[in-house]
């Protein structure tokens, strides 16, 4: 059992930063969001 | 706290452009996609960690190649979306810089993907072989892609008008679509004379039994689900960035002319 | 006017840029001899600059061909004398060849030159038939790093900051012209006890490089420039 600090590091380091990723991406979202009006967002 | 507050009474009580829009890039389909996203990931959590059996050769550090083998498709797939939405791009440049923008955020959850595989894989690799680091076609290979698509986004941000950063980006994109393959067959060709075999072919013979196969499976789904829940949100994000940069001045002056009116006349806002 | 009359063109205008202005001569020579000078500082014994002299040869030309391709993109964004030639219409491709060419000209006097500077510092030396590989091994990999140095130069001309941003695009896509000519050489020059015949196989592959990097070169640089 010798690998669990490997293993444990790498799950958190993933989980970790996939969770960084879409938190950034949402609050940049959002910020830019309050900025335009809707003809700036096609999506909708 | 003080924050949210302000935020959430701005956001209510000016009658700007925002005040009856979405203050966020989602919609329905992107919620629903999130949620699941989620799920699949905890799960993965929960079967890599426990549920799936230690490999009888491997032992415990199986349980990284699930990580290892989930980013690295990932990232492949990014680079190939990247590189197939450039040269969208530039077989009709004037229609759109929507492709522009995919390929963008594909690369960016692309180059953060291949670093955990990276990072994985020297974790792995230490456990496995005793190194972090080999020489192996493969290894290497990786490491170029991931260095060239830093370059990639590096020439994203180096200024000049969105059709100049399209046109830049997405040459670079299939310039790597050209460098790669030279890249790694001249790295094979190297080792090759210096010593037998890779050591990635000699130690990646993992017996999958049903569970590990799953999860394996399941680390797949889930990591794809993340990129394209990414990647469907930043290309929105990246838009309103570009719409922004666009006619950021007129909206500035709109906001400040209708503050002023809002000042002179409480009563008639609404 | 056709691509390659363009093409003989900005390679004769480039060349002639450089003779009268002697930079090549006065400061890329002596700082790529000045590099084989520290790489024996650096590496220290004799029998050890013998067996890598190869490489060394080569990182420095690679090192130059930085100092070079920055160079030959100064003289086009003065003066906005680029603005001048996508002005006058002539094919991108023209322009793209010519400006490979004289590149790889003075890189090619580069090499002649650290190659000697191996042969008198390292020791190096060749059989007629190792000589015969060098040449071999020179002509594809100048090409090619002509190539795909106007190629990345002309990508973020007129940008700030791109002094800095053409070693992290130039050198991933480089590495197999190092590779490749510096195992060539090693075969012509024997050194490391490797048969001459090895080297052929790594100028096929120095041969691809050129042609791949040329053909897309041509394409994508009417897009780069493009205002």
């Amino acid at each position: 059992m010798d690998d669990i600090g490997f293993i444990l590091t790498t799950y958190l380091v993933t989980f970790g930063s996939v969770a960084l990723l879409a938190w950034r991406v949402i609050s940049r979202g959002r910020s830019l969001a309050r900025q335009l009006p809707d003809e700036d967002k096609p999506w909708i | 706290m003080v924050n949210v507050t302000t935020t959430a009474s701005s956001s209510t009580s000016a009658a700007g452009p925002a005040a009856t829009s979405p203050t966020h890039a989602g919609t329905r389909f992107t919620r629903a996609l999130g949620i699941i996203t989620i799920a699949a990931m905890l799960s993965l959590a929960a079967f890599g960690l426990v549920f799936s059996p230690a490999d009888v050769v491997q032992g415990e550090s199986v349980r990284i190649l699930y990580i290892h083998v989930g980013t690295v498709w990932v990232a492949y797939l990014a680079f190939v979306i990247t590189a197939v939405s450039s040269a969208a791009f530039l077989w009709k440049r004037t229609t759109s810089l929507t492709w522009d923008r995919i390929a963008g955020a594909s690369a960016e959850i692309g180059v953060a993907f291949m670093a955990l595989t990276l990072f994985a894989g020297a974790l792995w690799g230490r456990l496995s072989w005793g190194t972090f680091w080999v020489w192996d076609a493969r290894v290497t290979t990786t490491a170029f892609l991931f260095i060239t698509y830093v370059g990639y986004l590096a020439v994203r941000g180096l200024g000049g008008s969105q059709q100049q950063r399209g046109r830049r980006s997405a040459v670079v994109a299939l310039l790597a679509v050209l460098e790669i393959p030279l890249v790694h067959f001249s790295v094979k060709l190297w080792r090759s004379v210096h010593q037998d075999a890779s050591v990635a072919d000699r130690t990646t013979n993992v017996t999958l039994d049903g569970l590990m196969l799953f999860t394996l499976m399941l680390a797949l789904v889930a990591f794809t689900l993340v990129y394209v829940w990414w990647v469907l949100l930043r290309q929105r994000v990246l838009a309103m960035q570009d719409a922004l940069d666009d006619k950021g001045l007129d909206y500035a002056l709109a906001e400040r002319r209708r503050e002023v009116t809002a000042d002179a006349l409480p009563g008639s806002v609404r | 006017m056709n691509a390659w009359q363009v093409a003989r063109l900005v390679a004769a205008k480039d060349l002639r840029v450089e003779l009268r202005s002697r930079v090549v001569l006065n400061q890329v020579l002596p700082f790529a001899g000045l590099v084989m000078v520290m790489f024996a500082f650096a590496l220290d014994k004799d029998n050890i600059l013998q067996r890598v002299s190869p490489g060394l040869i080569w990182l420095a030309t690679v090192f130059s061909l930085l100092i070079l391709v920055q160079r030959t993109f100064a003289i086009e964004s003065a003066d906005g004398a680029l603005d001048a030639l996508r002005g006058a219409g002539v094919s991108p491709a023209g322009v793209f060849f010519g400006k490979s060419l004289a590149l790889a000209v003075q890189l090619l006097t580069l090499e002649v030159l650290l190659t000697g500077l191996a042969v008198v510092l390292y020791s190096a030396s060749f059989s007629p038939g190792g000589a015969v590989v060098m040449v071999a091994t020179v002509l594809p990999a100048t090409m090619g790093l002509g190539f795909v140095g106007t190629l990345y130069g002309g990508l973020a001309i007129g940008a700030s900051g791109r002094e800095t941003l053409l070693p992290l695009l130039l050198f991933p896509v480089v590495a197999p012209v190092l590779i490749g000519a510096t195992r060539a050489t090693e075969a012509a020059l024997g050194a490391g006890g490797a048969a001459t015949s090895d080297g052929w196989p790594w100028v096929a592959l120095l041969t691809v490089f050129a042609v791949l990097f040329g053909v897309g070169g041509s394409l994508a640089f009417g897009p780069l420039i493009e205002e």
